[in-house]
């Protein structure tokens, strides 16, 4: 039988045991949340595009200039025409040099523009779900090279690296490369172009406002041959909610009037008729019909 | 008596044990997922259909489906199948880059798996890219958005008890939006757009690289419920090229006027029958060439 020195000791042992333990746990704890939290947290729910309302026209790459001529960006010569020929053709009723109007992928670096963004981050990938027309992104953080022969993509090929920048034990900056692209692409609307050779190259770091946490960066480095020098936009994006009930589904076959035969584009009205996109402009070329139209 | 040293020993034997359990819980929370990394292909069995996957992938498409419709829309299979004979698109709306939705995205060429807490997410490569299969305990919301792919919720399964989940439950239900169809021939859900799918995702008992999704449809215009086993083989690279596939690059289809027609290598308007008449032009002012 325990006699009351005995029981004070035990008890006092078992204290020392539980705080130890405690600690113990809480260590155990620590080191699994360490490890579970290697990886940011807070970067869950649905991001959306930070809308500048002072600027007149929004889905810009440059979030705080009107799209267009207004984004300043330092175009060469040569593409500089290019641009003031897409303009020129869309108010003339033509769809210039902006492929998405006809439902083709925006790609790098439009498609980060729009939609609700959700980022799911694994240690091998941090995927980018866009919740718009253009697919995810995959950004491989599994300490791959480059592919010697990668199909190219309009979303371009991503390679990144998690970077503990402040030290706390914790990743805070995603940085990230992206080659190997399709065309064409456009930043914006307007048909601001990138270079027809589709060698572009992104350079990106991801992190969230040291002050605000539901503000995303997205920090973008265009380097382009479309550009005399690298082309950089703080891109910033709001977490709306971090449950989310619903995630939108977008499909520019819906609601898309545009429709492009030859090389013109014309539009299609809601009974499916055919008009045209531009004042006297010719009707498509007909020679494969034999009979007469209605 | 115990003395102070005993008690010591206790108290580390105690510490020891706790330590060992909170080790394993921790051990255990860390595997209780399954490992479903990679690239999945659908496996198609060969020679039932040709490039075309079908819903059931063990019969050939359309008709060989042998799909419990009803005879109404049985009629509209046929009719489809007719139509498309005669160079139309049928009651195939993904030949218009419309999208494919629930069941048929599940054919899609190159699945990704990725498995949190709180949702599973299959990434499919096609136009119809993403499904989210929530597994965070939520409830049905009151009220959706029709979506093309409904809205899936699901549970993780441990059924052999080794404390590693195997099996992801999920039920998808509407709204809808459609129309849809199981496969390119047409083969028609209910235009009422409340079918209800059942699944099962796990792996093969006796291959580690088979994931069977065995999928069970509730639709108006079936007779009863159609279950199919549908099944993905792992990609064995381990940095596959995950495929970009948007309808938009490559068809060359258009719909004037509810009329099908094609447009050549140069972008000029084909008809797709014979004797089809042109489009109607009638608010252009110069005459065709």
């Amino acid at each position: 039988m325990l006699d009351r020195s005995s029981t004070v000791a035990l008890a006092s042992a078992l204290m020392t045991t539980m705080t130890t333990t405690m600690m113990m746990m809480m260590t155990i704890g620590g080191a699994q949340a360490a490890d579970d939290g290697k990886y940011p947290i807070n970067w869950k729910g649905q991001w959306t595009r930070v809308v500048h309302r002072e600027v007149e026209v929004q889905g810009a790459f440059d979030q705080t200039k009107p799209w267009g001529v207004g984004q300043e960006a330092p175009l060469t010569p040569e593409y500089q025409k290019v641009h003031r020929d897409s303009m020129a053709d869309q108010k003339n009723g033509g769809l210039g040099n902006y492929p998405t109007a006809r439902c083709l992928p925006s790609g790098m670096p439009r498609m980060m523009t729009f939609g609700f963004h959700e980022y799911v981050i694994t240690p091998e990938t941090t995927y980018i779900l866009l919740s718009g027309s253009d697919h995810l992104r995959r950004i491989f953080t599994d300490g791959r090279d480059w592919p010697k022969n990668p199909q190219p993509t309009y979303g371009g090929y991503s390679i990144g690296k998690w970077i503990d920048e402040d030290g706390d034990g914790r990743y805070d900056v995603l940085e990230a490369e992206t080659r190997h692209f399709k065309g064409p692409r456009a930043f914006d609307a307007s048909g601001l172009p990138l270079h027809s050779d589709n060698q572009s190259v992104f350079k990106e770091r991801f992190f969230i406002d040291k002050t605000k946490a539901d503000i995303i960066h997205v920090l973008t480095t265009v380097i382009d041959h479309a550009l005399t020098r690298p082309w950089t936009s703080d891109r910033q994006y709001r977490r709306v909610a971090e449950q989310v009930e619903q995630w939108p589904e977008t499909w520019c076959q819906e609601g898309n009037a545009n429709i492009v035969i030859g090389k013109e584009n014309y539009f299609l009205r809601a009974d499916g008729l055919l008009m045209p996109a531009k004042k006297n402009q010719a009707p498509p070329d007909l020679r494969y019909f034999k009979q007469t139209q209605k | 008596m115990l003395d102070l040293s005993s008690t010591s020993a206790i108290a580390v034997a105690l510490a020891a044990a706790l330590t060992m359990t909170v080790g394993s819980i921790a051990a255990a929370d860390e595997a209780k997922y399954p490992n479903w990394k990679g690239q999945w292909i659908p496996v198609n069995a060969p020679g039932v259909g040709g490039q075309r996957v079908a819903f059931d992938p063990a019969k050939p498409e359309g008709d060989g489906q042998q799909a419990p419709l009803t005879p109404e829309y049985q009629k509209i299979l046929k009719d489809s199948v007719a139509d498309q004979a005669n160079g139309g698109l049928g009651n195939d709306p993904t030949a218009q880059c419309y999208a494919a939705g629930m069941p048929r995205m599940m054919t899609y060429e190159a699945q990704e798996y990725v498995v949190t807490p709180d949702a599973t997410y299959i990434l499919l490569g096609g136009d119809d890219n993403l499904r989210r299969i929530l597994t965070d305990g939520r409830a049905w919301p009151a009220k959706l958005n029709p979506t093309y792919q409904g809205y899936s919720i699901g549970h993780w399964v441990d059924e052999d008890g080794d404390g590693t989940y195997d099996v992801l439950e999920a039920e998808t239900r509407g709204p809808f939006k459609g129309p849809r169809a199981y496969d390119p021939t047409g083969l028609p859900l209910h235009f009422d757009n409340e079918s209800t799918f059942k699944e099962r995702f796990f792996i093969d008992k006796a291959d580690p690289n088979l994931l069977h999704d065995v999928i069970t449809v509730f639709d108006h215009a079936l007779t009863r419920p159609w279950t199919v086993d549908k099944t993905f083989r792992r990609n064995l690279d381990p940095q596959p090229d995950w495929p970009e596939r948007y309808c938009h690059v490559t068809n060359n289809r258009i719909v004037l006027d509810k009329e099908p027609y094609r447009l050549n290598e140069e972008g000029i308007l084909m008809p797709t029958r014979k004797d089809q008449p042109p489009p109607d032009l009638r608010f252009f002012t110069q005459s065709p060439k």
